[in-house]
């Protein structure tokens, strides 16, 4: 009788060190998969990308510039691969997708140069431009914030600056991250 | 004397057939300049059925044109069409076209090649040569909707006072302008003060 009680004694301490040790085993792999999982969902969430218009704010910026970084935005969002799709502001095409981002420029600097001045000067008649570029869900959260700067100093026409700017924008999103669920896990504010 | 006479006798019998030269040199001039005249006024009477063309650079936005290229912009029936040298045409719809803005800009000539050989230029001269070596163009600004109504942009750099032929000739074909201001005179006053010439 008291063998047979140190026998299930011994029976229930092994089976228990049996289901710690299958425990401690299943659950750091339980872990990682989750782990994996959320962050290969994050990263591989196909988002695509709606650009807006720009929004010259208070300040009087010819249209000419406007458009230009608008275009300039489609084609340097493009290039970064970032996006499944880019669309355009309008586009109909956008309502059918699930993962829209949407991007909003506003402009809070200009300072108006000149090619000549630079020609002759080298060092005044800069052309400058300072705009706020916000990424929100299609609920209006904003999931990047960033205040971006570009500028012609020495060559190139004035309409430059829209290029030089629109892939400053780019290369902001591009190293920026943000949660695959759309919930912004931190706004990202800061200036390029 | 007779050697002086014999050449001055050649001359006057050479003397019709220059006559007869000249005045059919001078029509074939006046004829060349009426056409000119013709035409400029061909653009710029507005009638919707015969088309209108300028030369542009298209520096970017409309179609599958390419950036910085120069060719032909014309208004024909319902299109607008960019024609590069030797290449097919692009063209948008002018019932696509949203909005017409013109604006001024003023730009170095001469490109590249011009930048270079003004900085090898020694004692600063090319600085010299920067304050005179720039011309006024007007940019012609189009909004345009696609086929998804996805919204376009398309900027053209035009002669100065060509701008606002195409933009007449594109209301008189039904294109309605937006209340926002052309940026014509809306020149940077520092920019127009050192620009002026």
């Amino acid at each position: 009788m008291k063998t047979s009680k140190y026998n299930l004694s011994i029976a229930c301490g092994v089976a228990l060190v049996a289901i710690m040790f299958a425990l401690s085993g299943q659950l750091p792999a339980q872990t990682a998969a989750a782990k994996s999982s959320g962050s290969s969902e994050a990263s591989s969430t196909p988002w695509s990308v709606q650009i807006d218009q720009v929004d010259p704010g208070n300040l009087v910026l010819a249209s000419s510039f406007q458009i230009a970084i608008y275009e300039n935005l489609v084609e340097e969002l493009k290039k970064t691969k970032r996006f499944l799709e880019v669309f355009r502001e309008g586009d109909l095409n956008s309502s059918e997708i699930p993962n829209l981002l949407v991007l909003k420029t506003t402009v809070e600097k200009y300072t108006p140069g000149s090619e000549t001045r630079r020609a002759v000067t080298t060092v005044s008649g800069a052309t400058k431009l300072s705009v706020r570029s916000q990424l929100l869900t299609r609920e209006g959260k904003v999931v990047l914030e960033r205040t971006v700067n570009g500028d012609v100093r020495f060559f190139g026409s004035n309409l430059r600056v829209t290029h030089n700017l629109a892939h400053n924008i780019a290369k902001t999103i591009k190293q920026s991250y943000w949660s695959g669920s759309g919930q912004p896990t931190a706004i990202l504010t800061g200036q390029l | 004397m007779n050697q002086f006479v014999v050449p001055q006798m050649r001359r006057q019998a050479r003397r019709p057939e220059l006559r007869a030269v000249s005045t059919f040199l001078a029509m074939l001039i006046c004829s060349g300049l009426a056409v000119q005249a013709q035409k400029a006024t061909q653009t710029q009477r507005g009638n919707t059925s015969a088309p209108f063309s300028t030369r542009a650079t298209h520096l970017l936005g409309f179609s599958n044109a390419s950036n910085n290229s120069t060719g032909t912009l014309s208004v024909q029936d319902d299109s607008l069409q960019f024609q590069q040298n030797g290449e097919p045409g692009v063209k948008v719809k002018i019932a696509s076209v949203r909005d017409v803005f013109l604006g001024a800009e003023s730009k170095q000539v001469g490109g590249l090649p011009m930048t270079l050989g003004k900085t090898a230029a020694p004692f600063g001269g090319g600085r010299v040569v920067s304050l005179f070596a720039h011309k006024k163009y007007d940019t012609l600004t189009l909004e345009y909707v696609d086929g998804d109504h996805g919204i376009h942009g398309a900027i053209f750099q035009l002669a100065k006072g060509q701008g606002e032929f195409v933009k007449s000739e594109l209301i008189t074909r039904g294109v309605t302008i937006s209340s926002r201001q052309d940026q014509a005179t809306k020149e940077s006053p520092t920019e127009a003060k050192h620009e002026n010439k």
